[in-house]
């Protein structure tokens, strides 16, 4: 299941792209606010952010900053009003990967949370980092100071891990994602196990620490 | 015409302390056994250099092919392997060889965390082993010199196979084959920990 923040403070407006979105089998978390965008991207996993550039608090463009300040690289788009060119390039400058002019045609939004979720699956074949390790997805090794053969399920964990930047990723979460054919939910355990005994042995300071049910990827 | 071995008078010491060394190393792995039902290793071999390759090993180190050079300045004419099947278990022996009595450690290379570049991975260390016989210098007790490595089986096999690389020069495809060999070394690395993890898992360590 795809998920997708969307950060917009005109409530009516949220609530009817929240609407098109989850009947287009998306699930969809709103956020009024900067701040509560922030919040909410910070402490769960999205695969899309659709974010209102003007918005109390915390603007999208600030909101958007502070993720990625925090290595989070989530594909971003801005909704901007029409006249804010400036806007748009300081969101792109941001952060974003794309952006919408207000008003827009859902069918156009779909469209691009298409294309950006369609990129970021095809991003899955070169190699993707985390402060000292490189994840070799094609090639399937963890490398560091030396390089470890990984399996596939465990490049999957590893590349969901470093996409999330650093923060908690809940347990149940990682199973639903990657471990569903499983009914024994402590291999998600297990193989963060693997990840972290394998981030030792190639002399990583990275490892995989444990909060509030979830796991993520800290430098030491 | 027969020439002497290049061990002289001290070929018969040096057999007695790799039985010696042999011996105590798998009391310790007998111990373990008694104690958790698991040894410390899988298998160990013990070797002597041989007569022509210690010669040649002089010749290659610019020494004089005498005994001295063989037993003193080169520490290898006693080589044990011990070949492990957990990854824990080669730093277990190490740890253990390391409180014999009359051991003491020369130098210890670690190539499981430093791996080398083509993929290799084991660990060697060399040991000092003090007896009651003469050694080459003329000290009795003396001391002889033994390298020791150690690895898992799946180094041991990996090991074996890039050795007859060293020896078929002439193959076509060196640089495919080497390539090749390097990313079965990281696998085996790979899996030899998912083994250790599990191993651990069972017996409910973290």
């Amino acid at each position: 299941m795809i998920r997708i923040l969307l950060a917009e403070d005109e409530a009516e407006l949220a609530r009817a792209v929240a609407a098109v979105l989850k009947s287009g089998g998306y699930e969809t978390e709103v956020a009024s606010n900067g701040e509560e965008a922030v919040e909410k991207g910070r402490s769960s996993y999205f695969d899309v952010y659709v974010f209102d550039i003007m918005m109390p608090k915390k603007d999208g463009i600030e909101a958007l900053k502070e993720l990625r300040d925090a290595g989070i690289n989530t594909p971003a788009i801005f909704l901007t009003a029409k006249a804010e060119i400036e806007d748009r390039v300081t969101g792109l400058d941001a952060g974003a990967d794309d952006y919408l002019t207000k008003p827009f045609a859902m069918a156009e939004l779909m469209a691009r949370i298409r294309s950006l979720t369609r990129r970021s699956a095809e991003a899955t074949t070169g190699e993707i980092r985390f402060e000292d390790i490189v994840l070799d997805i094609e090639g399937k090794t963890l490398s560091c100071n030396s390089s470890i053969g990984i399996s596939a399920k465990e490049v999957l964990l590893a590349e969901l891990l470093i996409r999330n930047g650093g923060k908690v990723m809940d347990e149940n979460e990682i199973y639903e994602r990657l471990f569903k054919d499983e009914e024994d939910k402590t291999v998600v355990s297990l193989y963060i196990s693997y990840l972290k005994n394998k981030l030792k042995s190639i002399g990583s300071v990275t490892g995989i620490y444990a909060e509030n049910g979830g796991y993520g990827l800290k430098s030491q | 015409m027969e020439t002497e071995n290049i061990y002289g008078e001290y070929a018969e010491a040096l057999s007695e302390i790799k039985d010696k060394i042999t011996r105590e190393i798998s009391e310790i792995s007998k111990r373990y056994k008694e104690s958790t039902g698991e040894g410390i290793y899988e298998h160990l071999i013990a070797r002597i250099k041989s007569d022509e390759s210690m010669r040649e090993k002089c010749d290659r180190k610019g020494l004089p092919q005498t005994a001295k050079s063989a037993l003193i300045e080169i520490k290898d004419a006693i080589g044990i392997r011990i070949v492990c099947s957990f990854i824990n278990d080669i730093y277990t022996c190490v740890d253990e060889i390391k409180k014999l009595d009359g051991v003491r450690v020369i130098n210890e290379k670690d190539y499981i965390k430093n791996v080398k570049p083509n993929g290799y991975r084991s660990l060697h260390m060399i040991i000092g082993y003090k007896t009651d016989l003469y050694d080459a210098n003329g000290n009795k007790p003396g001391e002889y010199f033994v390298e020791i490595q150690l690895r898992t089986i799946a180094m041991d096999s990996w090991a074996s196979l890039e050795h007859q690389l060293k020896y078929k020069k002439t193959i076509g495809n060196q640089k495919l084959i080497v390539g090749e060999l390097k990313k079965c070394a990281d696998e085996l690395a790979g899996c030899d920990i998912s083994m250790q993890t599990i191993r651990d898992l069972i017996n409910g360590e973290k």
